[in-house]
């Protein structure tokens, strides 16, 4: 019992019992008012602010367990699937993506797994590459008009399926890389700062190296995270681990931290032109914090590595839903009939269960 | 690649964690009150939360939404003067959210000069004024 009045879990609670109130409180102001035409009714304004709450919570959570950043799942699907305005759902991406990095970052940086030095070192380089690619978004949506709103889904579709073959096939990544030659430049930096690794329970000291390189592959990762409103967490993670030797989990940590850091970086000029609409982020941010501090605290243990074969199904589901609704808009096809959506839904998820039934005999 | 004892993580790694932490979790705070207030009163907003969710869900872009909802954009930073209002109060927790890093560096950057560790002393304040310039809006192309 006493554990609940300490902290993380005192302000857990606070925020659980704020929020039940205040959707309580929501459904009392919005189920008796009255609208008028051209208004939408309050209990499908609830549902609404409701649905993005449940549905970013419902995110985070599968995303703790899963390995796979929110911000990933969350633009690709309201683009595929929704009618909201592109821009206004990257710079939602955005806020998604970053507070699952912001609502990490105390206990990566209390418990030593993630490196201020490392995050701050990366983040000089991602910012500039966040800000210009949400300066692009924005050129993009004023310049381009239908024309650019197809381009984006097309161009974030493609890469969405490159990201779920990537995750598929698991990518290159060393869980503790060896550094042969450590440079000047690294080592002037001094980035590197031991740990204590609790499964292996020791002290890990690790050498870094080619931290030049990390500054241009990082500009470019920002570039992609600010125009499309995506987590980079894939692509900073391979970039840290790959090129510069931090080991795995010491970047998987960076990753998150950084992107709460650059983001505050890459978001503003969503915000500073009205693409961020205050009342229909709020959920969305909401869900991340609640749902990221309560996947840390209660599932993080949970060993279910199945659940990364059906967020690569979804991601691959997604991916369809955004080439054609880019194609349609760009006037190369029609509407997709929806049994034809049903049809690759079943086709994907064949192919997920089965993969699930794989990973399950080989794992007993 | 192992050292022998557990060692001691730098003090500005530890305030930088906590402070982030911390404004996050008022942010998100913000952010479940401030739409109570909206839709408890309409017209105390700049948006009108009735008819924004319907122009949303029209497709609308953002400049239409905050033209044809808003009579205009007052600009990012339009809780400075709107606190009290519903969506003004929630920007205002977005705000805060998204300018956490900002905070958190200037006290990582001081902690960073106590231990004398001048080169990421620098950094620390290269990025924030990252975040601050981005925040004004200086930098801006449109």
């Amino acid at each position: 019992m006493g554990k609940l009045f300490k902290s993380p879990w005192l302000e857990v609670n606070v925020m659980l019992l704020v929020l039940i109130i205040s959707y309580v409180a929501l459904s009392l102001f919005t189920f008796g008012a009255e609208t008028q035409p051209g208004e939408m009714s309050g209990g499908a304004i609830w549902g609404w602010l409701f649905g993005f709450f449940f549905l970013s919570f419902a995110i985070a959570l599968v995303a703790v367990i899963g390995g796979i950043g929110g911000g990933v799942l969350f633009t690709p699907f309201m683009l595929a699937f929704t009618p909201v305005d592109s821009l206004i759902v990257r710079a939602t991406g955005l806020i998604v993506a970053m507070f699952s990095g912001l609502v990490s970052t105390g206990p990566f940086m209390k418990g030593g797994l993630a490196n201020l030095r490392i995050c701050i070192f990366c983040a000089a380089a991602y910012g500039v590459g966040a800000f210009a690619g949400a300066q692009g978004a924005i050129y993009v949506a004023q310049h381009l008009g239908e024309t650019g709103e197809g381009l984006v889904r097309l161009a974030l579709g493609l890469i969405l399926c490159s990201l779920a073959v990537y995750f598929l096939v698991g990518g290159k990544k060393i869980e503790w890389p060896e550094v042969k030659k450590v440079d000047g430049f690294t080592k002037w930096l001094k980035l590197s700062q031991p740990y204590y690794e609790v499964s292996l329970k020791k002290v890990i000291d690790y050498p870094l190296t080619r931290a030049g390189w990390v500054i241009v592959a990082i500009i470019g990762v920002g570039l992609l995270s600010g125009f499309f409103g995506l987590g980079a967490g894939w692509a900073i993670v391979p970039a840290q681990n790959v090129i510069m030797a931090v080991p795995l989990k010491v970047a998987a940590a960076n990753s998150g931290v950084l992107l709460g850091m650059g983001d505050c970086i890459g978001v503003w000029p969503y915000l500073l032109m009205g693409a961020i609409i205050p009342v229909f982020a709020a959920p969305w941010l909401v869900g991340q914090v609640l749902g990221g501090l309560l996947g840390a605290l209660i599932l993080i243990r949970v060993k279910a590595g199945f659940v990364r074969f059906l967020l690569i199904g979804f991601m691959f589901f997604a991916c369809f839903g955004l080439l054609t609704k880019g194609l349609g808009m760009l006037g190369v096809i029609g509407p997709v009939p929806v049994w034809l959506n049903g049809l690759v839904f079943l086709v994907i998820f064949a192919g997920v269960t089965r993969s699930i039934i794989k990973f399950t005999r080989s794992e007993s | 690649m192992s050292a022998p004892e557990t060692p001691k993580m730098p003090r500005a790694q530890i305030v930088y964690g906590a402070i982030v932490y911390w404004i996050t979790i008022i942010s998100c705070l913000i952010c479940m009150v401030g739409p109570v207030i909206s839709v408890a009163s309409p017209d105390n907003n700049v948006l009108n939360p009735y008819k924004l969710f319907n122009a949303i869900f029209q497709g609308k872009d953002a400049q239409t939404v905050w033209q044809e909802v808003g009579g205009q954009f007052p600009g990012g930073h339009f809780y400075l003067k709107h606190f009290t209002y519903g969506d003004g109060f929630t920007q205002f927790g977005l705000a805060l959210g998204c300018s956490v890093a900002l905070w958190a560096l200037i006290v990582a950057a001081f902690a960073y000069i106590s231990d004398k560790i001048y080169l990421y002393v620098i950094l620390s304040l290269w990025v924030s004024g990252l975040v601050a310039l981005s925040m004004i809006g200086i930098v801006g192309m449109h």
